[in-house]
């Protein structure tokens, strides 16, 4: 079903007439408030379990599910270019997850993938899109992709993300993102391509964060297809959207697209606070982002601001909780990211891969995006084995039970949380692969498998 | 007496209680031999709070708010130190924003308030500005510093640009840059002519007094990293 242009210019409405706010008024007091206020009303106070980061109480999620949906509510989305919030009732979010698909098909040919809605502990096969939007050079792009793409555990791709365009760099919010847009829909293709797997579906636009991107890509001859790729709507943390989002959602509507990832991520640490207001807020936020943007795929995972990533325990327990509260409460198609720091060739990015995908296989995540390799701070730090290993992780822990799952993580977030804030970059694509023969090094195919056989032990089943 | 309002002063301060730091403040001032104390008391609070930011202890409102105690605090007692010691400012003005295309905002929030309850004047100019709106507000504020961040890869190309541009109007001496943001590293900030590149908030606060306290100049100096 197309997006509703309806829904469009209400959402639009909603961000000229909502109550007007000041930056810092809905940072300090709307947020931390309406979040203290829900932690109180469903006593949730002190629930994080940081000896256990997979929640394993239904109830307790149901608990968050409740309180996020009325912080939602309370708090809205505040729009950065008319400084009003966009705000829903508690009935219409509940009418808007209703409206969002239980399932949906993207890509073309024998490379259709179906995007489904899972419960925690679902045996349902999630859906693996790879890999995240960090960037990298013009002359290693195709090959990456390739090499992605010959993974047969990846389902979709979203990135990498060009670092220039024709030699020139990409500069955010000018003409060259928009020519980005068309360009990276082309690259990613000639890489599809040589991987034999023409027709997968894509993510538009990976390279470009504003809407300049999608509109240089989406729904253009020979650019992202409206009916079989998504449109990524990602809105700047906390509860703020803006016009750039908004841009989006119009120009997905006049394609006659049909499916929008609407997400966005919240800081632990940050104006919702510990891990119990931060889970809440990922709840809220992703409700409104499935209201506002009428989201296919919809997810909004915590980002701990102590390291800027969510491998740790309480970033852990929050994405747990925060993805059982959505999935076990409504029929949407769940999305989550795990955000690693720690980059290519290093055991600690498999470690952080293991937990976190583990954690959101049997949370009900149906689609994960990832891997954020070496925390997406240096260009050329991703490869196609830690996203072969993540898919093959994630797999293979559906259907596992929580409790299962957390004697799994625990064995292996003691290896590396100590050095969350160190933060390895490991080495580039060029430096870990043969890019000629798309092989890994001896060294990092040796790390690869130790840490697959240290996983095989300690109880998941990977073939 | 004056024991007991710097203990009040340092609960207001971590407290994040504005309107208490300024009655505070208003007792203070009515003894000028405790002001030096006072301003020590409320570096230190600040920075304590900052600490504990740091290591998750407390989260950004709280912190956002011992700042805003801190500010309160020193907008009564800063004209009172100008009147004995004829100077109030220890430190300069530093011009804030997260450039062009690019609409993150925390990161920068924080480190302007870290500046600001440091001592330093800050204008922080939001988000998505253009290079020529930063290079003018530091004209127009008589800023030492501008500070740049970039949370993107597509929009770090603009803070070589503000660089380039002071070149280009001989300005280049006339203020330090500094870069920061997540995908930054220090190579990349040297690469691009930046004076110093901090990895956090606390790290900014210390690389803008080392510039301060500096004898050189911005084309002749040293480029300084921040790891911290």
């Amino acid at each position: 079903m197309a997006i509703d242009r309806e829904r469009v210019l209400d959402v639009l409405d909603r961000a000229h007439s909502g109550p007007v706010y000041k930056e810092r008024d809905f940072n300090l007091k709307v947020i931390p408030q309406a979040l203290r206020k829900q932690i109180k009303k469903y006593d949730l106070a002190n629930t994080c379990d940081r000896d256990n980061p997979i929640n394993t109480d239904d109830e307790l999620a149901d608990r968050y599910f409740r309180a996020g949906l009325e912080a939602a509510a309370e708090i809205g989305l505040l729009c950065r270019d008319t400084h009003r919030a966009i705000r829903f009732s508690v009935q219409e979010l509940e009418e808007a997850l209703k409206l969002a698909p239980q399932e949906f098909w993207l890509g073309e040919g024998d490379q259709r993938v179906c995007y489904k809605h899972r419960d925690p502990e679902d045996p349902t096969l999630p859906v693996w899109t790879v890999p995240l939007s960090i960037a990298v050079t013009e002359d290693v792009f195709v090959p990456l992709v390739e090499g992605l793409a010959r993974i047969p555990e990846v389902d979709a791709l979203e990135g990498p993300s060009l670092e220039t365009v024709w030699g020139r760099p990409l500069r955010s919010g000018s003409p060259y993102e928009l020519l980005a847009g068309r360009y990276q829909a082309d690259l990613m293709r000639e890489g599809i391509r040589r991987a034999g797997r023409v027709g997968m579906p894509m993510d538009a636009v990976g390279s470009s964060t504003t809407h300049y991107g999608v509109l240089g890509g989406y729904g253009v001859p020979g650019g992202y297809r409206p009916k079989h790729d998504l449109v990524l709507i990602l809105s700047i943390a906390d509860f703020w959207t803006s016009y750039e989002s908004l841009f989006k959602l119009a120009h997905t509507s006049l394609c006659g697209g049909e499916h929008i990832s609407a997400s966005s991520w919240v800081m632990l640490g940050g104006y919702p606070g510990g891990p119990e207001g931060t889970a809440i807020a990922c709840v809220a936020y992703t409700v409104l982002m499935v209201a506002a943007f009428q989201g296919s795929r919809t997810g909004v995972p915590p980002f701990d601001i102590k390291y800027m990533g969510n491998c740790g325990r309480r970033a852990q327990w929050a994405l747990s909780v925060s993805n059982q509260a959505v999935s076990r409460n409504t029929k949407i198609v769940v999305h989550s990211i795990n955000n690693q720091v720690a980059g290519p060739n290093t055991k600690m990015l498999l470690y952080e891969t293991l937990v976190g995908m583990t954690n959101m296989a049997v949370s009900g995540v149906s689609n994960v995006v990832g891997t954020r390799s070496a925390g997406g701070r240096r260009t050329n730090h991703l490869s196609p084995l830690e996203h072969k290993f993540g898919g093959e992780v994630y797999k293979a822990a559906a259907g596992l039970t929580r409790a299962q799952a957390n004697e799994i993580i625990n064995q292996f977030i003691p290896k590396y949380e100590e050095q969350l804030k160190e933060q390895p970059d490991g080495q580039s694509f060029q430096e870990c692969y043969d890019i000629e023969r798309l092989e890994p090094t001896p060294e990092w195919r040796r790390k690869y498998e130790e840490v697959k056989e240290e996983a095989i032990q300690a109880g998941l089943p990977l073939k | 007496m004056s024991q007991e309002l710097y203990e009040a002063l340092r609960e207001a301060i971590e407290e994040g209680d504005d309107v208490r730091a300024a009655e505070v403040a208003r007792e203070l001032v009515k003894d000028p031999a405790t002001l030096q104390g006072a301003v020590d008391t409320a570096i230190e609070s600040i920075r304590l709070v900052g600490d504990r930011f740091g290591e998750g202890e407390i989260f950004l409102p709280e912190m956002m708010l011992a700042a805003e105690a801190m500010q309160a605090f020193m907008k009564i007692v800063e004209p009172e130190l100008e009147k004995i010691a004829g100077q109030a400012k220890a430190f300069g003005t530093v011009v804030l924003g997260t450039v062009k295309g690019d609409i993150h905002t925390i990161g920068k929030d924080i480190t302007a308030t870290m500046l600001s309850a440091s001592g330093f004047e800050v204008r922080n100019m939001g988000v998505d500005v253009a290079p020529m709106d930063m290079i003018e507000a530091a004209e127009r504020d008589g800023a030492q510093i501008i500070g740049l961040s970039a949370l993107m890869t597509t929009s770090m190309p603009y803070q070589k640009e503000v660089i380039d541009l002071l070149k280009e109007l001989n300005a280049r001496d006339d203020y330090w840059v500094i870069v920061g943001g997540g995908p930054l590293t220090p190579e990349y900030a040297e690469g691009i002519g930046a004076d110093g590149w901090a990895r956090n908030a606390a790290g900014a606060v210390r690389l803008c007094e080392r510039l301060l306290s500096s004898k050189g100049r911005p084309s002749t100096s040293e480029f300084i990293s921040e790891e911290r």
